[in-house]
């Protein structure tokens, strides 16, 4: 597994613009372009009605594991999911080894018309990415980003083992009821 | 792979727990995310579990925090399903992965599923063209609280026998001791593999 390229503000730019164009088109409510890993790389449409991170990861993972039963059924050809709802309906189209696409619609809609859309954003989303892994070369410095220094990323937060209340970091006393900490 | 986006500024990393079944991987997850403070967003824990709240495809719990300046770094953790008829389970979670976090169980009697367990990684990520030296991974010696705990010696000759030795951590899980250390370690470990090989491609 070759693994996803390193994407650039062209490679956004134009998966940006093919989902925009797919929902403007089959009138879809919204699309994402998510690594079969779990991660969101991009989304259009009406996403703010959505847990987009989460439906990422398990439409991920919905994918995956059906493409696994396919091959255990001897199926080779595994390129869709489409789940027919009564208000939204979902289909689930490969774009390439590393990423899928995910349409969100009315279940008023005709799949055919979303499968026809669905399929040019993919042949465009997929001829963008071998474009990117040919690039090669090319990386983020992130060694200019500068790294946070090396305190801890997740801190945890304390309770007065009296009456529960949040503590502050290394505070000797319970600001809520004096309990020595 | 971690999805570095340039154009958005975003880094995306995916942590695996794994380990054997009861373990405490699914306790991690919800001490992180019952008690993590100050983070920039936290998403809910998704668990898909059986009736009898075993995990049976993965616990998923995304945080972003700030870790590298300049750049929003959305973490992705995980959990796999523990029960050894959920192999194949195990393998799908572990694509994309970028750092594991194997969770031992120091229960006497759990000694040989912990090192069943960690053979199984090692074979489900080469099943995924992957290969454990080449990944960041920390171990938890978990459930440190119970009477009948092996010592952390023996669980380190067992587990963390290797060429390079591993950090590893003590915990309780269930009292959220040694959640936050295990989870600042392997987020380091993984931030200081970024940036090397940033600056080895650069170079």
């Amino acid at each position: 597994m070759a693994g996803l390229p390193q994407l650039f503000e062209e490679d956004i730019q134009c998966m940006d613009e093919s989902l925009s164009q797919l929902l403007e088109r089959s009138e879809a409510t919204a699309a994402f372009i998510i690594d079969k890993g779990g991660p969101l790389i991009a989304q259009h449409g009406d996403v703010d009605r959505f847990d987009t991170t989460t439906i990422a990861a398990l439409a991920a993972g919905s994918f995956s594991a059906t493409q696994a039963i396919a091959e255990r059924c001897g199926e080779i050809n595994f390129s869709s999911i489409y789940q027919q709802g009564d208000h939204t309906s979902m289909l689930f189209r490969n774009i390439d080894d590393n990423v899928m696409l995910v349409i969100l619609f009315r279940a008023a809609l005709s799949v055919g018309a979303i499968k026809y859309y669905g399929d040019v954003a993919v042949e465009r989303v997929a001829a963008q990415l071998q474009r990117a892994s040919e690039r090669g070369g090319e990386t983020v410095d992130l060694v200019s980003m500068n790294s946070l220094d090396a305190g801890d990323v997740f801190r945890k937060q304390t309770h007065c083992p009296n009456c529960s209340a949040e503590v502050a970091a290394g505070a000797k006393f319970c600001a809520e009821c004096g309990t020595r900490m | 792979m971690a999805i570095i986006n340039n154009a958005t500024k975003e880094l995306q990393v995916k942590i695996v727990y794994y380990g054997p079944g009861k373990g405490g991987k699914t306790t991690n997850l919800e001490q992180v995310h019952a008690n993590v403070k100050d983070v920039q967003e936290k998403g809910k824990l998704v668990s898909l579990a059986t009736s009898s709240d075993r995990t049976l495809f993965f616990d998923f719990l995304p945080i972003e925090a700030m870790a590298i300046k300049g750049f929003k770094t959305k973490f992705q953790l995980y959990t796999v399903p523990g029960q050894v008829i959920y192999n194949t389970t195990r393998q799908l979670v572990l694509r994309g992965v970028d750092g594991i976090v194997f969770v031992a169980d120091s229960q006497y009697e759990k000694m040989a599923e912990n090192v069943e367990s960690f053979q199984n990684l090692e074979e489900n990520l080469v099943s995924q063209k992957l290969n454990l030296a080449n990944i960041p991974y920390v171990i938890q010696y978990n459930k440190r609280d119970l009477p009948n705990a092996a010592p952390v010696e023996y669980m380190e000759f067992l587990l963390n026998n290797r060429e390079v030795q591993v950090p590893s951590f003590t915990s309780a899980a269930s009292k959220c001791e040694g959640v936050f250390e295990t989870l600042n370690m392997i987020t380091r470990l993984l931030l200081n593999k970024f940036i090397n090989e940033s600056a080895r491609k650069s170079a």
